[in-house]
């Protein structure tokens, strides 16, 4: 350690906080220098300087908001900490509600770090969770797996700009969105960001991890929902529903493997019949006959359009185009491969999968 | 970014110590050690350490109240380091996310200790509008309550590998959720093995007595529960596919075991692939932009696949109902 830091700089750091913090206006280098042990004599300046930066940026890293303002004499900058921006308001939790939040960071695979970090400013981190409610100190095994602030940055950002009442700007797929967010929802294993985007005046649901580096945020208050903004109306289960267009009303019959995820997913509401065998019929609308036969084909044989004949003769083109396409690449004498023709894509009746 | 004297993270547990033992007052020294994952002797040293911090004039009324005697230590509460601190966007996000996704878990006490934490967490840091939803399989809570009590199920499977469904006997040892499915880690006493299924694919599960296999030891750093919630089992093959490039959307939810190679408008991608339905699943998926499968077996088999499912339509193929 060099000469001048004679303290450990652990008691430097943790007087320099207390001063910053006791200090209602802001200080200046010297009377820092004058106020707290361990410093290098004034009369060597750079080298107060370069221990106090190191200090400053030590905070800073810490979350802790050291600010600088302006001040009348020779160094013309002073520092201070504003409790206001330090501190919680009352939160209170109970150790039993410590306890608790210990557990949720340790069961969520994806954010256990910043978790942590937060729950040890809160004062409520335990080494190790569960340690509070007799389990032995065992390790807790992640109990569900979030994409979080580790692999989505925007998600943080989005989140405080909620909070805030702020709105949001980013680039999504290639183009520059303007939103008043809504909500954020984490729904079959990934994230959205409900919203309503203020060039199209539509609600859109856009997935976060499609957002293109950090959104920009709005001052807090600049976002406005039109009133009676519906966001679960924008974020739905039914993808035949997502494209504009004439409604279709196809029935659809599901075998009894699949009827119990199948209802979860459109809705008692729907079901027309209910087999004794457990399968059931539903009567959906359609208005993106594509995005139906998608649907329907992933159950294979346990489901079939019914009708209209117009939706089921739309399955059947695509699983006898299909038939006819995969017999043609099990001929391994073919020649060489190419990309099929427009013709081909266009006798498949079915654009690429938008997804 | 730690100082080379880990200043900063001794800061970091400093505060976080005293933040603690405010509210709780006192406590042994070997239980706030033990908390905080540090050896008892650095506990003390720094905590003696922050008794002689304070502000000009550094008099004792001007000094942090720490108080440690041999055995305990005592903290005054109010004192400025012992509140709790405002939490950073990423911080507050993570802690009241994670309350959440646990909230949604069946089986938790939605009036709890977490759900009354939760509630003062939106109080204070704002309550943004935030929904985790998680899957609620039927089968969850039976396999939950086995993997918890050591016991075994008989259970009905679909495989969607395969698409058949089979029956046997399972050990669940872990439950957990990822990628939007729930998932339990299980000894299989059909293929005399570790396996992992999911749970909404479980059809019925019924108890079946004590488990006799012993629960397998965590590997260091615990249990993977990330994006490798998909196995390949023993049976299965990798498939080359060709496909055009603007499809390899349609692959997205497929795990892969190497990245997809990408050269013009063709992308060349291997795949697991655990069963002819599954593999017919997604050339259905990709549909015209499939342009090679290697072996071109593969591609017979799942063809025979996608000719079975077209039977159900029947000769005519038209409405059943009639015109």
């Amino acid at each position: 350690m060099a000469p001048m830091e004679r303290l450990d700089r652990l008691e430097r750091v943790t007087d320099l906080l207390l001063v910053l913090l006791d200090a209602p206006q802001p200080l200046s280098l010297r009377e820092i220098a004058d106020r707290v042990p361990g410093y290098p004599d004034p009369s060597n300046h750079d080298a107060l300087r370069q221990a106090f930066e190191r200090d400053k940026r030590l905070l800073r890293d810490e979350g802790v908001p050291v600010e600088s303002a302006r001040i009348d004499g020779p160094d013309q900058v002073g520092y201070r900490i504003d409790p206001d921006r330090y501190f919680l308001p009352e939160l209170e939790l109970t150790l039993e509600e410590q306890a608790a939040l210990n557990l949720a960071v340790a069961g969520v695979h994806g954010a256990e770090a910043t978790g942590r970090s937060a729950l040890s400013k809160l004062g409520a981190l335990a080494a190790r969770a569960g340690l509070d409610v007799g389990s032995g100190g065992e390790p807790v095994a992640p109990l569900v797996a979030l994409p979080m602030v580790d692999e989505l940055a925007s998600l943080p950002v989005l989140h405080a700009a909620l909070a805030s009442s702020s709105m949001v700007g980013f680039v999504y797929r290639g183009e520059q969105r303007r939103v008043d967010p809504a909500s954020l929802r984490f729904r079959r294993g990934r994230w959205y960001l409900l919203a309503h985007d203020r060039d199209r005046d539509e609600p859109r649901t856009f997935r976060v991890d499609r957002i293109s580096g950090l959104p920009e945020v709005g001052p807090p208050g600049s976002s406005s929902l039109p009133p009676g903004f519906d966001p679960a109306g924008t974020l739905g289960t039914q993808p035949w529903r997502y494209a504009e267009g004439e409604e279709l009303a196809v029935d659809v019959a599901v075998d009894a493997l699949f009827a119990g995820s199948v209802v979860r997913d459109v809705g008692a509401e729907a079901v027309t019949e209910r087999g004794a065998d457990g399968s059931v019929t539903v009567r959906l609308a359609v208005t993106d006959l594509d995005a139906l036969v998608s649907w329907v084909l992933g159950f294979l044989d346990h489901a079939e359009v019914l009708g209209p004949p117009r939706a089921r003769g739309a399955v059947v083109a695509r699983l006898e185009a299909a038939a006819a396409h995969l017999d043609h690449l099990a001929d391994a004498a073919r020649p060489a491969p190419r990309l099929a023709t427009a013709a081909e894509r266009s006798a498949a009746e079915r654009p690429v999968a938008q997804r | 970014m730690s100082a080379p004297d880990g200043a900063a993270a001794r800061l970091r547990r400093l505060l976080a110590v005293l933040t603690w033992l405010a509210q709780v007052g006192s406590a042994p020294i070997a239980d706030v050690a033990a908390r905080f994952d540090v050896d008892a002797p650095t506990l003390v040293a720094e905590l003696e350490l922050a008794a002689c911090c304070g502000i000009p004039p550094y008099t004792p009324d001007q000094l942090l109240e720490i108080v440690v005697t041999d055995s305990t230590v005592t903290v005054r509460p109010g004192d400025q380091l012992s509140r709790p601190r405002r939490l950073a966007a990423d911080e507050g996000f993570a802690l009241a996310t994670s309350a959440r996704a646990v909230l949604e878990v069946p089986g938790t006490d939605p009036d709890g200790a977490l759900a009354r934490a939760l509630a003062k967490l939106d109080r204070v840091l704002g309550a943004a509008s935030v929904t985790v939803e998680l899957d609620a399989p039927a089968a969850l809570e039976p396999v939950r309550r086995a993997a918890a009590d050591g016991s075994a199920l008989d259970i009905e499977y679909h495989s969607a590998g395969t698409d058949r469904v089979s029956t046997r006997r399972i050990e669940p040892w872990r439950t957990f959720a990822a990628d939007g499915h729930w998932y339990t880690d299980a000894y299989c006493h059909l293929t005399g093995g570790t396996r992992r299924f999911r749970v909404d694919r479980i059809h019925s599960a019924t108890p079946a007595g004590p488990a006799t296999q012993p629960v397998p030891d965590p590997p260091p750093g615990g249990f993977p529960a990330d994006g490798a919630a998909f196995v390949p089992g023993p049976d299965s093959r990798t498939v080359a596919l060709t496909i055009g490039r603007r499809a390899l959307g349609v692959l997205e939810p497929v795990p892969l075991p190497e990245e997809p190679h990408v050269e013009d408008d063709v992308a060349s991608v291997k795949v697991a692939v655990g069963g002819d339905a599954w593999l017919a699943r997604l050339l259905l998926e990709l549909g015209p932009d499939l342009v090679a499968v290697d072996p071109p077996d593969a591609a017979a088999s799942a063809g025979a696949v996608v000719r079975g499912v077209l039977d159900r339509y029947g000769p005519e193929r038209n409405d059943p109902r009639g015109p």
